[in-house]
């Protein structure tokens, strides 16, 4: 067995601690949460694939040379736990000797079944899916349902790669259009799958494109993210529901009962019927370009204030995204703001995973695309931050809440509330622009008692439309300043009742 | 790629990786063509102009992601890449090219398969101007140098101005990568990867035997489909991940499986169907797992002491039906078997035979 000693500990890459105030002889950190590097092992390509916490609270994670290892938080430690895999980019911990791990070819239950510390025993969980061999069918997953059903992605294929001379699944060639959109030729490419315990991987969602991430919140509802390119014209986060179909045609060839021949060749408008709308947009420059895993906050306040809320990997910036969902007419939707914006943190922020004492763990990437390697971890320092805790639509415009109560005079002050919105068009072309882009005039501002809340009202509520909401700079009652201002409500549906303009 | 002139003129040295010709003299314009590649990268990292020359510049987006390219002043490219992701909402209208001095020439973002060109005349000054894709997160590895001198480029292992992985990109054979490090620790065999190798299914195993030896087991196919002597893989190519790869094999190969299917139930002929279970390392070595028409097969393959050959132990332990073992005259290799009979040169087991045998293979 290898083993890595690390010398050193956790090496804090910002060091925002460059004094404490001291209040009741006591320190109040200045920053609410730093981020951490941590130590990786000589000769290892930390390209993270995957992440998740033993029960015994190790670090499980999965680079994609292969490797899955083990590090003990306490002791520094990396162990070589199983090599050899392909392309493994998602792990979920059994026990503190198994593991499944999703990998290209399959979905593999990996033992330590002698006690070594080694894995000795790789056990075919399913690999009811084809593989052309094509470089984009990467695999995600695998989440637990609390029934104990397993949900899988099925990434499509890119026309940058081609499909290799023998492919594993049934070839069929309807699911490729003859331009450079991303295609499905074997089942299920561009699907989520649920495996039950009966061991059968059944097809439970369609449409996507690059769905590299999937989570559960606290409710229990699975989300997905997508990348942004043809079909999608922002990256997104889907609530998924079976049957569905979420947008990018390729899949809908392996739709049972599927009769309407090469997808592609569809009216956009036929399209545009079928499909499911996301919960939340994350607009493309504005909050995040390649959106990975979204993971609900269930460390019940040891993270902060933000318990039950998702956060998403971003790969192409250096920063974790927030979302804030809320039901409106019976639909989950909802807005997105920055979380962790810089700060040390690096870019290709891949996966995502609570460590037991709360703080954040995050895998980086890059494999060719605009990322970077290694693993970080955000720690709360227990200092309460300074941010858009939630936005909600009313029948007239949103509820802003802060985490913290306002300094009134700045909340009241319309220039710190620029409102746009625009749409983004569905189409085959790679990405969309900002479509009927205007401002929208704040009408009326008003705070709740315990100025935490504030209400604007809009003149105009737009369904179909992202709302993208500038703050400027409103301080908190104890002078701190907003950690993020930028937030983006996806108005699917108006509260009903309301009367649209 | 290429470049090449509208007047065959002069021509001027260029490094890259492939060997190209450039021309350049007087008021004729020179072409250059650059295309975005997979690994977000310019096929060309770098190429020569004469100062003041004309230029005319194309671009090619082959990759399957929209790409731009700009030129800049001398040592801007970061400070343009970061105003580039600092515009915000209006990025995407101006095709992520930030309105600077620094920035001297564009070509707008293409969507894949789009090809455009500009033409421009190369400052008088000489220097080193850097190109670069703007859209976000691509600038600070998608980028390369257009150099304005008369003088010789250095040579590309040691240029400060293009990506560091490119400095590898030597025209001629480069071994040096496959002895780079790895992984955290030194791989001794036997270990496998499941990998993409080419002659196999998507679903391949290559696995590294003591005594120099590596053989390709497809799970998804569920058999040896060939193995080598010498090397073992060079994984550089796919471990870049972002475009279409093999694992490199290294050495030379001298078996093939060319039967429909080499473990067969009662007659030849009856190909099975068949599924792919997993593996268990026993004492490193994998042994596969799979069945055949729903019969339970396990199959471990070691290398003969002298490096000549594999020895493949079979276990089937519930058959209740004949197994046979087929093999193909030219498959490259000698077989004894410890159970069975040889009829035909086809193996027949009765089920008590083929609970377990062994078949050793020698390459002729």
């Amino acid at each position: 067995m290898m083993k890595f000693y690390i010398s050193s500990l956790l090496i804090a890459v910002l060091i925002l601690f460059s004094h404490c105030s001291v209040k009741n002889n006591k320190k109040v950190p200045d920053v609410s949460y730093l981020v951490e590097s941590i130590e990786i092992p000589d000769g290892l390509t930390a390209e993270t694939g995957a992440l998740d916490f033993l029960p015994d609270g190790r670090l499980v994670a999965c680079f994609l040379r292969g490797e899955v290892m083990f590090y003990d938080l306490k002791t520094k430690e990396w162990n070589l736990f199983a090599a050899g895999l392909h392309d493994p980019l998602g792990v979920l911990a059994i026990s503190n000797s198994e593991l499944l791990v999703m990998q290209r070819p399959e979905l593999t239950r990996i033992k330590d079944t002698d006690g070594d510390g080694r894995a000795d025993q790789y056990e075919t969980v399913t690999d009811g899916f084809g593989v052309t061999g094509n470089y984009h069918e990467f695999n995600y997953g695998p989440i637990r349902d609390r029934e104990g059903s397993l949900f899988i992605a099925l990434n499509s294929a890119s026309a940058g790669g081609g499909v290799r001379p023998e492919v594993r699944g049934r070839l069929d060639t309807l699911g490729r259009s003859a331009g450079k959109e991303m295609f499905s030729v074997v089942p299920y490419r561009g699907w989520i799958m649920k495996l039950k315990n009966d061991g059968i991987l059944q097809p439970y969602a369609m449409g996507f494109r690059s769905p590299n991430g999937l989570g559960f919140d606290l409710e229990g509802d699975l989300f997905v993210t997508d990348n942004q390119g043809d079909w999608v014209g922002t990256s997104k986060l889907y609530h998924i529901q079976e049957g569905n179909f979420y947008g990018h045609p390729a899949s809908l060839i392996w739709k049972k009962g599927w009769d309407k021949g090469n997808p592609f060749n569809l009216q956009v408008e036929e399209l545009n019927n079928m499909r499911t709308k996301a919960a939340v947009l994350f607009p493309q420059d504005v909050i995040a370009n390649s959106p990975t895993q979204p993971l609900c906050d269930a460390t019940e306040g040891k993270f902060g204030p933000f318990a039950g809320q998702l956060f998403v990997g971003e790969m192409n910036s250096a920063r974790i995204v927030r979302v804030m969902l809320e039901k409106v007419a019976g639909q989950l939707q909802g807005a997105c703001i920055p979380f962790i914006d810089g700060h040390g943190l690096r870019r290709g922020n891949n996966r995502l995973a609570f460590a037991p004492d709360g703080s954040l763990w995050i895998g980086q990437a890059a494999h060719g695309w605009g990322g970077e390697t290694g693993i970080q971890r955000v720690v709360f320092t227990g200092k309460q931050p300074m941010d858009v805790y939630s936005m909600n639509l009313t029948a007239n415009g949103f509820d802003l809440t802060f985490t913290q109560s306002v300094n009134v005079a700045s909340a009241l002050n319309p220039d710190n509330y620029q409102f746009q919105n625009y749409y983004y068009e569905y189409h085959k072309k790679y990405g969309s622009k900002q479509m009927d882009k205007k401002s929208i005039p704040v009408k009326k501002i008003k705070i709740s008692p315990d100025h935490k809340r504030v209400s604007l009202e809009l003149d105009i509520l737009q369904t179909g439309y992202v709302y993208q909401l500038n703050l400027g700079n409103i301080k908190s009652q104890i002078g701190d300043t907003l950690a993020n201002r930028t937030v983006c409500y996806t108005l699917n549906n108006l509260i009903e009742g309301a009367g649209a303009k | 790629m290429y470049i090449q002139k509208r007047y065959f003129l002069l021509p001027i040295a260029l490094l890259v990786m492939v060997q190209v010709k450039a021309y350049s003299i007087g008021d004729t314009v020179t072409t250059i063509s650059i295309n975005a590649i997979g690994g977000l990268q310019y096929d060309i990292v770098r190429f020569k102009v004469k100062p003041g020359s004309k230029v005319k510049f194309i671009f090619n987006n082959t990759d399957d992601m929209s790409h731009n390219i700009v030129f800049t002043q001398p040592e801007s490219r970061l400070k343009v890449v970061n105003a580039a992701m600092a515009i915000g909402n209006d990025a995407f209208k101006m095709n992520y090219i930030p309105k600077m001095k620094e920035v001297l020439w564009s070509i707008p973002v293409l969507e894949p398969g789009e090809t455009k060109f500009i033409t421009f005349t190369a400052p008088t000054k000489e220097g080193v101007y850097p190109y670069v894709c703007t859209y976000p997160g691509h600038g600070f590895v998608m980028y390369g140098a257009m150099y304005v001198s008369s003088k010789d480029m250095p040579s590309i292992k040691d240029d400060p101005n293009i990506p560091p992985e490119r400095r590898k990109d030597i025209t001629g054979d480069d071994n040096s990568s496959q002895h780079q490090v790895a992984h955290s620790y030194s791989e001794v065999p036997p270990y496998l990867y499941r990998i993409f190798i080419p002659d196999a299914s998507p679903a391949a195993i290559a696995v590294n035997l003591p005594n120099n030896i590596s053989y390709c087991w497809d799970a998804g196919t569920c058999h040896l489909r060939y193995a080598w002597q010498g090397g073992f893989l060079d994984n550089t190519d796919i471990w870049k991940g972002h475009y279409d790869s093999y694992g490199k094999v290294l050495g030379n190969v001298f078996f093939r499986d060319k039967t429909a299917f080499p473990l067969q139930t009662d007659k030849p002929g009856n190909i099975p169907a068949v599924q792919f279970k997993g593996y268990q390392l026993i004492k490193r070595f994998p042994e596969f797992h799979y069945t055949i028409n729903g019969i339970e097969v396990y199959e471990l393959i070691k290398p003969k002491e002298d490096g000549t050959g594999l020895i493949r132990t079979f276990r089937i332990p519930n058959t209740t039906r004949i197994i046979w073992f087929l093999v193909d005259a030219e498959d490259g290799v000698n077989y004894k078997s410890s159970n069975g009979k040889w009829i035909k040169g086809r193996l027949k087991l009765l089920p008590e035979e083929a609970r377990q045998f062994t078949i050793i293979m020698t390459k002729i």
